[in-house]
């Protein structure tokens, strides 16, 4: 049992890691009722705009990135950071205005238009960061291992997996606190109502793929320096971010997490004594809810099913 | 927007203008494939793909169900001819027979899963199982050949009575698919004119109502399902002979999005030929654009997003509403959208 | 003039559609009967068949660029047989079913002579089946899968890195002297990995060492804690891993996070440069292998990276790698082949290369290499690296450990498993 302990620590980390990947999908998926296949090549976008934004690729010849390059690497990281997401984001919000022209008709057509999307995004990051392998850089102070109890952690893994657990956080205060968040989540009941209220749901949807767009950018950068940084690392992504909406329930937001985390946690202790397995693991435990619970573990009818 | 319903189907008789160019165009592609620049091999795969999307439309466009996983029987089908010519015996006939009933197993397991499920919960069930036949497909190299593929199978003899022709050459095996590829085409035509086709049409304009008129709608869905795996096995099987080997790329997510692609962008949710002109269209661009430049990806993913966005119904749906001559088509159709009953 | 006339296609189709019912119709008839049948003017022309998207999109671009600077060079000396030497590229997308297509069409249609590249060891297979078929001579430049020259072996492939046998030879008996027996294996759930792993059980075997575990992982394992994990648990001497691909990217990522590169010690394989350039040295853990780098102490070395240089000023990789030397060596040799034979034909040319010496100052390797006939894989010398903690410039990543002779590190197993076709059974034609 002891020797399990870690095991179940790296899978609740792991957990923590794919809830970050998939929430901006859930999100997207419980308002807007689009399935994001471009979810992952926005989650690699994010990614290489922060390595652009640390390495300052664009702007390295002028004075502002000499000073910019003179600045420390904390600085530029947290910078990125922030940066990778929001430029993630509009990327997001452009996307979302190629998709009005499919709302009211079958989800399908969003579907597809993420695909197409997902394509095009990916194509566009090889022609402009080239096809080879890179490295996000990591502020020393997150770098490296530490020992604990005998046994090794990564310093940049503990985190990751704690800010994931302040995004989760921030995102259901949102949600749940503010003004906005009451909208998006009374859209993602009834859209036709919001509108009836007096709402721009136009608007709405351009926030809601905004931010649902940044977060997969997010996770992009948060994950760059543990999965490595190629111009198709997004389709690693939006498996898992699918299987999670799906064993939690479409548009759930705890269902989402709790899934993720049972995913992860599947993963790391069939990693344990099935390494061989541990990918199948995913699909089986998708299998296993929702051969029991059709709507995954906390879901609910949504229009999507019509 | 318009839909396959619209567009009046001459009930019964395949002989329909399309259908008799078609076969004239298909029985007669080694006279002329040269001469427009292409190659007998390509001929074969687009009518192997033509055949898997065909089937593929009949679940897709006809009644509605939007699978996006099905390369994972087009998969199956080939390794099941693969290892029946590896492990039991050499036989044209008994391979395809197998790859067949390969598909529609899988996709009889696979749809008795699903059939109860509607819209994006029923897409979204298709690639989980979709990514379960992927994966085991890469992980059981011992049965497979794993990610390196099943190499190495033959393309037996076609043996009719006393005929033997070998099908080695690339020609003589396009012929072989052609003819397969018209009896399928002629088997389709009339099973989406009969009753049955407008069942599956009832389907997806709206299941409810189409159970409480009394059809069993599960039944319905089961065997629309398990038909299109059947045409997938079917393909895969010929599929595993072109290439002489079976891969599991074709399994994946990747892959079985192209053919929802292919569909679409030829329109197969307006007519019955919307799947042809996808696949002609996808591979003729990659064979002359990919010859130019590396990234017709991106060229490709672009007019697919555009036309997601403009033209929907694909190019049948351009076709069929320019014969009309509405000058005014773009326009109608998008005015027309919203009239659609919602989801 | 008339014989001039036969097209490459007819000759091909005739080939193909009777070689296994008449089979001693097309016989061979010696490669110097019927050479010079072509007019000088007709190029030769060579399929390119790197990946340019996927998984090896990166290495794809510079296994061409090797294939592209020996034709280049070629072509300014006027030639092969007096003929130029063109090329076509077509983009096999890291993906076995796009390879077969690729080869059925630049035999068919782009009527190429030859085929050359290759990195992923399913697309290479997909094109040689096709190519032998035809009878289509084809270089697997880049893909080091054992079964390549082992089960999956043909008449017209030739074989042209090292594979994961020859590498492991190099590293285990190196590593069980040097740091210590016990070993875990960290295996790549599939072909490539097993038998990598194979390799690696019967050399610990003969060198008295012991595996304590083997760890599977399979492909699309982003996560490696669980085996990382696993590994600090049971505190092995040394992990022999044989990981590929995004893999081991991922891999490396993550043991660099860890900061378990030097203990337990780790073999790798082989490190592909273009999968490392760029990259920080702390992504550099273990030993590896190689077959060459840019700055191996032997004449022409730095004659060759200039002239890379000079051809190719804009790339981002400054200097060449192992991937790009693969290209290069593998297509300079078959033009050098067809040269030596004085035609085209495809079996005189099989006959030119097979059992071929190429001498070290040529290979510009330590020791000389052959093409061995019987599993057509060149045998070459084998070199074993690490990360270079005292580099002398940027690019300067590597420091080479060791060298192994080509005889020291054969792959045993390889000629056990492989059965080339007969001359007769493999189509023969004029490219």
């Amino acid at each position: 049992m002891l020797d399990l302990l870690p095991h179940i620590i790296n899978g609740l980390t792991l957990g923590l890691l794919f809830a970050l990947i998939a929430l901006g999908f859930t999100l997207i998926v419980g308002v807007m009722e689009v399935i994001n296949l471009a979810h992952g090549s926005l989650f690699a976008l994010g990614a290489y705009l922060a390595l652009s934004t640390i390495g300052a690729d664009w702007f390295a010849d002028t004075g502002f990135g000499t000073w910019w390059l003179g600045l420390s690497l904390e600085i530029r990281y947290a910078l990125a950071l922030v940066a990778g997401p929001i430029l993630a984001g509009l990327a997001g919000m452009a996307l979302e205005v190629c998709l009005r022209p499919t709302y009211g008709k079958a989800p399908l057509y969003g579907l597809l238009l993420t695909f197409g999307a997902a394509l095009v995004i990916e194509e566009l990051i090889r022609l402009g960061w080239g096809t080879g392998e890179q490295s996000m850089p990591v502020p020393q102070m997150i770098n490296g291992a530490f020992w604990m109890a005998g046994l090794i952690f990564s310093k940049y893994k503990v985190f990751a997996a704690g800010f994931a657990i302040l995004v989760i956080l921030a995102i259901w205060l949102f949600l749940e606190k503010t003004p906005y968040g009451a909208i998006i989540k009374a859209g993602s009941h009834d859209s036709e109502m919001i509108r009836a209220l007096g709402h721009d749901l136009g608007r709405l949807r351009l926030l809601v793929f905004g931010l649902g767009a940044a977060m997969a950018g997010l996770a992009g950068v948060i994950m760059a320096p543990i999965w490595g940084l190629r111009p198709h690392v997004g389709i690693d992504v939006v498996i898992p971010a699918f299987l999670i909406i799906v064993v939690g329930g479409v548009g759930s937001f705890w269902g989402a997490v709790i899934a993720a985390l049972l995913v992860g946690l599947s993963v790391g202790i069939s990693g344990a004594y099935a390494p061989a397995w541990s990918m199948m693991s995913m699909y089986l435990l998708l299998i296993a809810v929702v051969g029991f619970r059709a709507r995954g573990l906390l879901g609910r009818k949504t229009a999507l099913e019509a | 927007m318009i839909t396959l319903s619209d567009i009046p189907a001459r009930a019964g008789s395949p002989g329909t203008p399309a259908m008799v160019l078609f076969l004239a165009l298909i029985a007669t592609a080694p006279f002329w494939l040269e001469a427009i620049g292409l190659y007998d091999y390509l001929g074969i795969e687009i009518a192997i793909w033509i055949l898997f999307a065909l089937g593929f439309n009949l679940l897709f466009g006809y009644t509605g169900l939007h699978s996006f996983g099905h390369g994972a029987y087009l998969g199956t089908g080939a390794y099941a001819f693969g290892l029946f010519q590896h492990h039991v015996a050499l036989s044209l006939w008994g391979g395809l027979a197998v790859a067949v009933l390969a598909g529609a197993l899988a996709g009889a397991l696979v749809g008795a899963c699903i059939s109860h499920r509607r819209g994006i919960y029923y897409a979204l069930m298709t690639i989980g199982f979709g990514q379960v036949f992927w994966f085991s497909a890469i992980k059981l190299h011992g049965l497979t050949g794993g990610e390196d593929g099943l190499l190495g199978i033959p393309r037996p003899d076609l043996v009719l009575g006393p005929w033997r022709v070998d099908l080695d050459d690339n020609t003589a095996f396009f012929w072989f698919v052609a003819l397969l590829l018209g009896l399928a085409v002629v088997g389709l035509w009339r099973l989406v004119t009969a009753p049955f086709g407008r069942v599956l049409q009832a389907i997806r304009q709206n299941e409810t109502r189409a159970r409480f008129i009394g059809y069993d709608v599960w039944r319905t869905k089961w065997i629309a399902f398990t038909l299109s795996a059947a045409f997938a096995g079917l393909a895969g099987g010929l599929f595993a002979m072109a290439q002489e080997s079976a891969y599991p790329d074709v399994m994946s997510l990747h892959q079985s999005g192209l053919i929802v692609m292919m569909v679409l962008v030829g329109g197969g949710l307006v007519s019955f030929w919307g799947p042809v002109l996808g696949v002609v269209l996808y591979f003729i661009a990659r064979d002359v654009l990919g010859g130019l430049t590396e990234t017709w990806l991106l060229w490709y993913g672009l007019m697919f997003v555009v036309m997601v966005m403009l033209r929907p119904e694909g190019l049948a749906g351009m076709l069929h509403t320019l014969r009309p001559r509405r000058p005014n088509a773009p326009i109608a159709s998008l005015s027309a959208a919203p009239r659609q009953e919602p989801g | 003039m008339s014989k001039a006339n036969i097209t490459r296609r007819r000759l091909l189709a005739t080939a193909t559609g009777t070689a296994a019912m008449t089979g001693g119709l097309v016989t061979w008839s010696g490669p110097w009967k019927h050479n010079r049948v072509w007019a000088a003017d007709r190029p030769i022309k060579i399929g390119i068949t790197s990946d340019a998207s996927g998984q090896y999109a990166n290495s794809g671009a510079s296994d061409r660029r090797g294939m592209m600077m020996a034709i280049a060079e070629a072509n300014a000396r006027g030639g092969v047989l007096g003929r130029r030497i063109e090329t076509v590229h077509i983009d096999t997308e890291t993906t076995p079913a796009t390879g077969s297509r690729v080869a059925e069409r630049m035999i068919s249609r782009e009527e190429c002579g030859f085929l050359v590249g290759a990195v992923s060891s399913g697309v290479a297979n997909a094109i040689s089946q096709v190519a032998q078929k035809y009878g289509v001579i084809y270089l697997n430049t880049n893909s080091s899968s054992p079964t390549e020259s082992g089960e999956n072996c043909h008449r017209v492939k030739f074989v042209w890195d090292g594979n994961g046998a020859n590498f492991a030879q190099a590293a285990i008996k190196n590593a069980v002297e040097s740091i210590g027996g016990r070993f875990m294996l960290l295996t790549n759930d599939y072909v490539w990995g097993h038998d990598t792993a194979r390799a690696t059980r019967g050399l610990l075997d003969t060198y008295g060492g012991e595996v304590l575990d083997e760890i599977l992982v399979p492909q699309g394992t982003r996560d490696f804690s669980a085996a990382l994990i696993k590994i600090q648990q049971a505190g092995p001497d040394v992990v022999a891993a044989a990981v590929g691909g995004d893999d081991q990217k991922a891999l490396r990522q993550q043991v660099a996070q860890l900061g378990l590169g030097a203990k337990p010690a780790w073999i790798n394989n082989q490190q592909d440069w273009p999968d490392i350039y760029g990259l920080p040295i702390d992504n550099l853990f273990g030993v590896f292998g190689t077959t060459w780098y840019y700055k191996l102490d032997l004449p022409g070395v730095a004659d060759f990276v200039q002239r890379y240089q000079a051809m190719y000023p804009d790339t981002r990789m400054r200097v060449p790698g192992n991937v790009f030397y693969n290209g290069y060596m593998a297509t300079s040799t078959l033009l050098d082949a067809i040269e030596r034979a004085g035609t085209t034909n495809n079996i005189a040319v099989i006959r030119a290369l097979e059992g071929h010496v190429m001498p070290a100052a040529q290979r510009m390797q330590h020791h000389d290499a052959v093409i061995d006939p019987d599993t057509h894989q060149v045998q070459q010398t084998v070199y074993l690296a690490t990360a270079n903690q005292a580099p002398s410039e940027e690019d300067d990543v590597f420091k080479i450990l060791a060298q192994s002779a080509p005889e020291d590190v054969r792959d045993q197993n390889a000629s056990k498993g492989c059965k080339l076709e007969s001359y007769e059974d493999t189509p023969t034609f004029d490219a």
